[in-house]
């Protein structure tokens, strides 16, 4: 009885809160612009989102909003768990009212997502980089087209990236022949090798070896030493989700081998990977995931983006979704403005929006911190003269671009220890 | 073939070395206690923590080892603290325990990200074996932890307080009878384990990175050899965390890298399936 | 007065079933979901709380009756497509086929043994999540959209409503006869069941079987609710997650863990956070929550509401 009641108590606070919750969800008229940002608020990936999607909504809130509406922001937060993330996205979507949202993490989480931005109809300026993703806007356009990438290009690109790399290295005087390939355990990893092959054998380039590695996996040293010898001479790292890439800098380092380290590895755009390591980074090829670096800003938004950060915040962007997610809402603003420029009934309407969005094509991207053009499939736009995932290097705790020499600050340096 | 049979038995010995720390503690604890302590891998990751930021931010590296050292006894005791109320529950010895491993680790992810920090190596450089390249931290990381080890050993066989330990894990009841005090067994017990495992997760800092994901590695290499070696065993435990370092570099070798974790996985499995006392486990 | 709890769990009912007049879609969503998750935690109880074996691998059966059911939905992935509904009952028999097995290897043991291969199983299967990726998607999973049993938010809710009550019941049911009765004899005391003649390992692996279907069950209507299935439906979180809710609610009550598992899921998903940032502190919502696990698993063993009625009962008494 007492238990009985005890239930109902907290039945009826609930039903007041939600009543309450009600009320302020109401739809009213246009006073604002709410724009949601989602991802994993405990992780940097999802701080860095927050802080700048917040940045650059004062940014434009200073300057007369958007159409002359205040901006307002409301934060979701993923925890990485897809039951979570389908909830906030659509507490976004339908309670606050987003009109659009920015962001997401993580290639399984954003496939949850889709379906909830289908089913609520939610522009959506995404993150991830799962090929998956803009394979679903192709297959089904109308349910998924409010869907564009915004913050890197999708993962299978790393393929051309890493050709380009050989090639970089074998024009600046490293010659290749053999390649051992370490790469994560998991689905992404696929299509890079496929197409990998091919653009290697073309340069007569001979993968001696491609090994999988699971998550948490730190025994570097004895692939090192195997790579070793099979006579490679590059060790090329396609490391994500792994999360231990800075324990096979760290082994290579200190095993100082006659094999450079050049590839992909998550753990080496991380500005702080230098300290992290106690210095034991150095020397390692990587690419800059995300078309940005804050050593190495390659448009001026994105050098004055950058100094706006830390002068806010205290410290530079925690992670390189903050390019992306400050994109995304001067994305958003300019495509509102153009809809509104052409007489549109309704510029916010999302519908409308995916039109102007597709304007910005392989001919006419749009400069932000990075230049930005979708694919029909909403990908966003490999290239040199768009976003790619510049070719670096970690020279003496810092990091460079080392190609292509349009945007390079640095040149390549083979460490001492090579012949 | 030497070549390869010398890898297995180099690497193999010192991740063996590493997880035998960890592993002996864990079984101490279970010995005396009854205990399972879930929040064992918090002991091997925090005292790395400390030890790194500390060293990191200008201390003395090895008064920043001690105090790394310190924070995960001081752990220990926490876990005895947290576990004194309900012993004599199952249920809930195990949940808490779980839950403040749990809690450490989103403490260190908050806090320190999800990226993983390393130390220094004390020592650098490395030796060339016939072709095989070891690094001069992973020879003073066997060697250390092989003294610790062989001390551990010697300090529960033939020392008072070993007897103490002993006759606790035997029978608790009829230890107290004999005048022993059960309870402070217990806290030396955990807290020595636990600054055991701390000292582990610094070697293992030197040689590979930490991040707050460590933990969770490090409980369950724990448990794989404990339970190989069967439950409240600490030769046994001993013994069988060398053979899981052979265990993993002979997957890493012959079946690839891709598969160190789900062998490792299986094979525990299969041991607690086919024998669950382990090899070197008592009928309880 | 016999009647009133029975008078109340009917107005519970129908309350939940008005929900929809009142609550936006949202929430609606959230309230649908956190349904399915207390099947978890109640299913959990049934072998935790009823027969005293700690299971700590529940997960491998939400995520076995998951990846069952979705695979067999999407014509996508396996090239079959059967009804949502029939592959929702095959991932429930699915994870119950494999607790059986796993029932008769562990729990002919005593103690630990049970707990510590439990522990380890869920790792196990999500690793074969990531070693054939081809099947199971590895990391990102994948979707079932266009397949689903439900498909709008409404539908959805009645949906998981109308499987809660039915789990429930079913469970309660069970736990009321006389398998029931057998199940607290093991937990009492194993050595006193045995002596009265009940098979133990056999209760035991019964218990397990149908603590694994009703677990199996609320995965792949988990799948069916988002749409999606991935890895993270084997993950520890969402154990300690149930664990949480069960031991807040009280072992081996049934309405306890569903309460619980309602109060702990809705908290996490929605006012926690706002909770935690107001006080700025350097933690985020899972500290918390283990923090409180571990306050409640000291100081109240038995659950709070178990304590709390307690409290109330003896001064009642005075």
């Amino acid at each position: 009885m007492r238990y009985a009641k005890a239930v109902l108590t907290l039945l009826i606070l609930l039903a007041a809160v939600t009543s309450l919750c009600v009320q302020g969800g109401q739809k009213a008229e246009r006073g604002k612009v709410v724009i949601g940002v989602i991802g994993p608020m405990s992780s940097p990936e999802g701080m860095a989102e927050e802080k700048a999607v917040k940045l650059a909504v004062e940014e434009i809130n200073a300057q007369g909003g958007i159409l002359g509406y205040p901006v307002e922001v409301v934060v979701g937060d993923t925890k990485l768990d897809s039951n979570t993330a389908s909830t906030e996205f659509r507490r976004l979507a339908t309670i606050e009212n987003a009109d659009v949202v920015i962001g997401g993490f993580s290639s399984g989480v954003m496939l949850t997502m889709m379906e909830t931005m289908a089913e609520t109809k939610t522009l959506f300026l995404a993150d991830a980089s799962s090929p998956a993703h803009a394979k679903k806007v192709a297959e089904n356009y109308d349910r998924y087209k409010y869907w564009f990438r915004v913050t890197q290009n999708n993962g299978s690109t790393f393929a051309l990236d890493l050709a380009d790399m050989v090639k970089f290295l074998k024009d600046s005087g490293y010659d290749v022949k053999k390649v051992y390939i370490i790469r994560d355990e998991h689905v992404w990893t696929d299509p890079v090798v496929e197409a990998l092959i091919p653009l290697l054998e073309e340069q007569g380039v001979e993968i001696v070896k491609d090994v999988r590695v699971p998550r948490g996996y730190s025994e570097y040293e004895q692939l090192i030493q195997e790579a070793d010898s099979l006579d490679a001479d590059l060790i090329m790292p396609i490391l994500a989700i792994v999360g231990t890439g800075d324990i096979l800098t760290k082994q290579w380092v200190t095993l100082k081998p006659n094999i450079l380290l050049a590839g992909h590895d998550l753990a080496a755009i991380d500005a702080e990977l230098y300290n992290k390591t106690n210095g034991m980074a150095n020397y390692e090829v990587f690419l800059a995931d995300g078309g940005a670096l804050i050593t190495a800003p390659p448009t001026e938004k994105c050098k004055e983006f950058v100094e706006a950060y830390k002068k806010k915040y205290g410290h530079y962007p925690e992670s390189h979704q903050a390019y992306g997610a400050y994109d995304a809402v001067y994305l958003y603003k300019t495509v509102v403005e153009m809809a509104a420029k052409d007489g549109e009934d309704d510029p916010f309407n999302p519908d409308v929006l995916v039109n102007y969005l597709e304007k910005f094509d392989a001919s006419n991207p749009i400069m932000l911190t990075r230049p930005i053009a979708f694919y029909k499939n909403h990908d966003l736009m490999w290239g040199d003269n768009y976003v790619r995932n510049w070719i670096s290097q970690w020279q003496d705790g810092k990091q460079y671009i080392i190609y292509p020499e349009s945007v390079a600050n640095g040149e390549l340096k083979l460490p001492p220890w090579i012949e | 073939m030497i070549d390869v049979l010398l890898k297995i038995i180099v690497f193999g010995t010192v991740v063996g070395g590493i997880w035998g720390l960890v592993a002996s503690g864990f079984s101490l604890i279970f010995g005396v206690s009854r205990i399972l302590n879930f929040a064992h891998g918090a002991a091997f990751v925090c005292a790395a923590y400390v030890a790194i930021l500390l060293s990191g931010s200008g201390f003395n590296v090895y008064l920043s080892i001690l105090a790394g050292l310190a924070v995960s006894g001081l752990l220990g005791y926490l876990v005895y603290l947290l576990t004194r109320p309900v012993r004599k529950n199952e249920v809930m010895v195990i949940i808490v325990t779980l839950a403040l491993a749990l809690l450490i680790q989103q403490i260190l992810l908050v806090n320190f990200g999800d990226k993983g920090i390393s130390m220094l190596p004390l020592v650098q450089g490395f030796v060339e074996l016939n072709n095989i390249k070891v690094t001069n931290m992973r020879i003073a990381s066997f060697v250390l932890a092989v003294a610790s080890l062989v001390s551990l050993d010697l300090m529960v066989s033939k020392t008072r307080i070993g007897k103490k330990i002993i006759a606790t894990s035997q029978d608790s009841e009829a230890a107290m009878l004999t005048g022993i005090d059960v309870e402070k067994v217990l806290i030396l017990v955990m807290v020595l384990s636990s600054i055991l495992a701390g000292f582990a997760g610094i070697l293992y800092a030197q040689i590979f990175a930490i991040s707050p994901e460590t933990s969770l590695k490090a409980l369950i290499y724990a448990f794989a050899i404990v339970i190989l070696g069967g439950l409240g065993s600490l030769r046994g435990s001993i013994v069988s965390s060398f053979i899981v370092g052979y265990i993993l570099v002979l997957t890493i070798t012959f079946l690839g890298a891709r598969w160190s974790e789900f062998v490792m996985l299986l094979a525990i499995v299969t041991i607690l399936v086919v024998r669950p006392t382990g090899l070197f486990g008592v009928e309880e | 007065m016999k009647n009133i709890p029975k008078l109340f769990g009917f107005l519970m009912i129908l309350v939940s079933a008005a929900l929809p007049v009142v609550i936006p879609e949202a929430y609606l969503y959230l309230i649908g979901l956190t349904y399915l998750f207390a099947i978890l935690a109640i299913s959990w109880d049934l072998m935790v709380g009823y027969t005293g074996q700690v299971n700590l691998g529940h997960t491998t059966f939400v995520g076995l009756g998951a990846y069952v059911a979705a695979l067999l939905q999407t014509p996508l992935r396996m090239g079959i497509a059967i009804h949502p509904l029939a592959a929702i009952i095959i991932g429930g028999l699915a994870a119950a086929l494999v607790g059986f097995f796993i029932g008769i290897i562990t729990l002919r043991l005593r103690g630990y043994y049970f707990s510590l291969v439990t522990a380890i199983l869920p790792l196990v299967f999500m690793q074969t999540v990531f070693v054939w990726r081809d099947v199971f998607g590895g990391e990102e999973g994948f979707s079932i959209a266009g397949y689903s049993l439900v498909d709008t938010t409404l539908s959805k809710y009645y949906f998981s409503l109308a499987l809660l009550l039915i789990s429930v019941a079913a469970m309660r049911w069970i736990v009321k006869s006389r398998i029931g009765l057998r199940f607290m004899a093991i937990r009492d005391s194993e050595e006193l069941a045995e002596s009265i003649g009940i098979d133990t390992t056999k209760y035991k692996v019964l218990a397990f079987v149908l603590s694994s279907f009703f677990a199996g069950i609320a995965g792949a209507a988990i799948v069916n609710y988002r749409y999606t299935v991935g890895p993270e439906l084997y993950d520890v979180p969402l154990m300690l997650l149930i664990i949480l809710s069960a031991v807040l609610g009280g072992l081996g009550t049934i309405y306890g863990p569903l309460i619980g598992a309602v109060v702990i899921y809705l908290a996490k998903n929605w006012w926690l956070r706002d909770l935690i940032e107001i006080t700025s502190l350097p933690v985020n919502d899972e500290v918390v929550l283990y923090a409180v696990l571990i306050a409640i698993g000291i100081l109240m063993p038995h659950g709070i509401f178990h304590e709390l009625r307690e409290r109330v009962g003896e001064r009642v008494k005075h």
